[in-house]
């Protein structure tokens, strides 16, 4: 019949990666942006309809600009999310007020109902083909016969009974955007247009008395495209030229990633995380100048590099030295609590080496006096050492609550070379034994 | 006349600018004319070691607002240039009564090779492993870029910035303009160089490090305690300074005095093959007849392990 047409295989990640995309791009007009079905969208415009002129032009301008970019699009604003889905799917759409919704979904068919295929047949079998039918009807049998979901779905399209949308991202604790005129593409124009946008959002955080540690910056491209960007700050931020800044770096590492294309149309700017904002004061010593300028780069490098470039060392309840600390992200960590001493407790009193090795490397250790004494010479990495000296053994024994428990126990030796070096080695397990014990390497002394 | 004086003038700028990017005294001339920046430029922060002849050959102490170079010949000997650069950072804490945190940029391959600095170790040296802060950049660029934002903030009483060999990509440029940063924030910046060799760079000083084996630990009573391995030795070269040749000094560090000692030349004991045997060892005899030879040929060795 058609002898032109191509025919494909349906791709259904890609067309909900679509629809995903057009959900993000409709976050220009609420934050509240859910998914319905596979080809469908709710739009919670509870609030937002002056923005745009009001409901009728609001209607409008999305489904224009959807049919601008290639799609076939109907929509229907109402009361309940349950009667716009109906709506638009199955009548004529538009803005249906209030006092309508009985009449406008008395005369949809009862497909519209989002209920399953087999009530669906078996309502028609019996001949209610309507909403209409249904509702004329005593609710009683309806129950009885066809479950709950229908009545549920009825009252839901009705507004009788709540029903609420799942939005697809968690809503931001603050937000401020600019619409632009003309699209802006370049990066000091983005930046510029940011620290506007957060001077606009310091009265309401300083209104909370807050800080915002987490922020986001949205923009939407003139083709459709949505880029997100976060950042984050060790400690909370009001300053809206530290804000920025946050971004500056963040833009600098993504700069070849981030394609402008046509520029940019929309900017947005989310707090998506807040902290109580301490005001300090600033003392005579300048002390607090230091404290800024040090959160200052850790927020600096955290945004350049990510938050685990830069960090901190956190002493664990341990006596396994690997176990013993650990390494946190400074952003995180900054305003961490002073160590109450609980770790004290497990400080060790003897020699710990300057550097650790990630994973103890073994080595071949020769004429090892039996049972517990040093070797006499060992091979690392194909360099024979000469032990000249030795100091120890510190036994430490495993963890059986997280080792296996049959873990073996650790001797642990400082062996210092012929030509002065000093390593840390040890031994695992005891001779006798079988396997017999093998020899480690763990770190280095100064 | 006047046009002379102007020249002049220029040129004590120009002797003055070289000067301070030099981080040299001023000749006596231009600082008895320009006396503000004359305290400056002497003014610039040292860092005395207390040992006559050291400090002599660092004019005073190491400078506390440039770049100074650590370097150590191979891998094997990290710990021991890890250690020096430490016993630095706490000579500087104790002497100075610096407070605040510490930066090292840490390098991928040497902490792939050696490890990574640990608290429990870094301890001992008089720094608090709260105050450390440790950056692990992915390449030698971000590496810079963290040194140079580190100096710019000022907000670390010292940077130490660890590297490998000698990279193309920091070469003389790049430690001139480290320098000059260090230089703009008065703090700093200690370049660990391990298993590298000599390289012109912008380094006020620069110093091999070499691991020496430790003096015995001293007991409470002056005597030591034999066969232990007491506080760490390091074999101290200077290869850059304003010293013509270059010096080498044994120092010691006291992990408890937090201070540099020169060594004593280390006993025999140190360099003993085996290890620490209590019992005397017999007297060679002198006028009676050697030990009877061994009969026979060596047929095998003995076990080794």
């Amino acid at each position: 019949m058609y002898p032109d047409i191509d025919v494909f295989d349906e791709d259904v990640r890609a067309d909900f990666a679509l629809l995903e995309a057009i959900a993000d791009w409709c976050d220009r007009y609420t934050p509240l942006v859910a998914l319905d079905g596979r080809d469908g969208l709710f739009l919670d415009i509870t609030g937002c309809t002056h923005l745009f002129g009001g409901e009728d032009v609001m209607l409008r301008d999305v489904l224009a600009r959807l049919r601008q970019m290639g799609f076939d699009v109907r929509g229907s604003i109402s009361n309940t999310p349950g009667l716009s889905s109906a709506a638009s799917r199955f009548g004529r759409g538009g803005v249906i007020a209030r006092e309508d919704m009985v009449s406008a979904l008395s005369a949809l068919p009862v497909h519209a109902l989002r209920i399953d295929e087999a009530t669906i047949a078996s309502l028609c079998k019996l001949g209610l083909k309507r909403v209409a039918n249904l509702m004329s009807m005593p609710r009683a049998p309806l129950a009885r016969r066809f479950g709950a979901q229908l009545l549920l779905r009825l009252d839901q399209a009705l507004g009788a009974n709540e029903e609420a949308i799942s939005p697809r991202r968690p809503v931001a604790s603050l937000s401020a955007e600019r619409q632009l005129g003309e699209p802006i593409q370049t990066q000091e124009d983005i930046l510029g247009l940011t620290t506007e946008i957060a001077s606009s959002l310091k009265q309401s955080l300083e209104r909370r008395g807050v800080g915002g540690r987490g922020f986001e910056l949205v923009l939407f491209r003139v083709d459709g495209r949505v880029v997100r960007i976060s950042a984050g700050a060790s400690r909370p931020l009001r300053d809206p030229k530290r804000i920025s800044g946050l971004f500056s770096e963040r833009l600098d590492a993504i700069h070849d990633d981030l394609d402008a294309g046509f520029g940019f149309e929309l900017l947005r700017l989310n707090v998506v995380q807040h902290d109580v904002f301490d005001a300090l004061q600033r003392d005579f010593a300048g002390e607090e100048g230091r404290e800024t300028s040090l959160s200052d780069f850790i927020d600096r490098v955290s945004a350049r590099f990510g938050a685990h470039c830069l960090q901190v060392y956190e002493q664990r309840q341990s006596h396994i030295p690997e176990r013993a600390e650990i390494l946190l992200p400074a952003i995180a960590a900054l305003e961490r609590r002073p160590d109450t001493g609980t770790s004290l407790q497990f400080l060790p009193r003897t020699d710990r080496p300057l550097r650790l090795l990630r994973n103890p490397e073994p080595v071949e250790a020769f004429a090892a006096l039996v049972p517990d004494g040093p070797p006499q010479q060992f091979r690392w990495r194909h360099v024979m050492h000469i032990v000249t000296r030795a100091e120890g053994p510190e036994r430490i024994a495993p963890e059986w609550w997280l080792d296996d428990e049959k873990a073996k126990e650790r001797d642990y030796f400082r062996l210092e070379s012929e030509l002065g070096r000093l390593f840390w080695v040890f031994r695992l397990g005891r001779y006798g034994d079988d396997p017999p014990p093998s020899w480690c390497i763990h770190g280095v002394f100064a | 006349m006047a046009n002379e004086a102007a020249a002049r003038e220029t040129l004590f700028a120009l002797r003055e600018q070289i000067a301070r990017l030099e981080g040299k005294n001023l000749p006596a001339m231009a600082a008895a004319k320009m006396e503000d920046f004359a305290v400056r430029a002497n003014g610039g922060e040292r860092l005395p070691f207390n040992i006559p002849s050291l400090d002599a050959a660092l004019n005073g102490g190491l400078l506390l607002d440039s770049l100074t170079e650590i370097r150590s010949g191979s891998f094997y000997d990290a710990g021991a240039a890890s250690g020096f650069i430490l016993s630095l950072v706490g000579l500087m804490k104790a002497r100075k009564s610096a407070k605040g945190p510490m930066l090292w940029i840490a390098d991928a391959f040497t902490a792939c090779e050696t490890g990574v600095p640990y608290a429990g170790g870094v301890k001992p040296f008089g720094i608090d492993p709260q105050a450390i802060f440790h950056a692990s950049p992915r390449r030698l660029e971000d590496a810079l870029w963290l040194a140079e934002a580190a100096l710019e903030s000022k907000a670390f009483i010292a940077t130490i910035f660890e590297i490998h060999g000698n990279p193309k990509s920091f070469g003389l440029i790049e430690s001139r303009r480290l320098n000059l940063r260090a230089k703009a924030a008065g703090r700093p910046l200690l370049l660990l160089r391990h298993a590298g060799s000599e390289e012109a760079s912008s380094a006020s000083f620069r110093m091999s490090v070499e691991p020496a084996p430790a003096l015995e630990r001293r007991l409470a009573d002056g005597s030591v305690l034999g066969g232990s391995i007491g506080h760490p030795v390091f074999n101290i070269t200077l290869e850059k300074s304003k010293n013509p040749a270059p010096l080498s000094f044994r120092l010691e560090w006291n992990l408890h005095d937090r201070q540099f000692h020169l060594a004593r030349d280390p006993n025999k004991s140190a360099l003993r093959k085996w290890p620490a045997h209590s019992g005397t060892s017999l007297s060679v005899s002198a006028d009676r007849q050697d030990r009877p030879k061994a009969l026979g040929s060596v047929m095998a060795f003995e076990k080794a392990s």
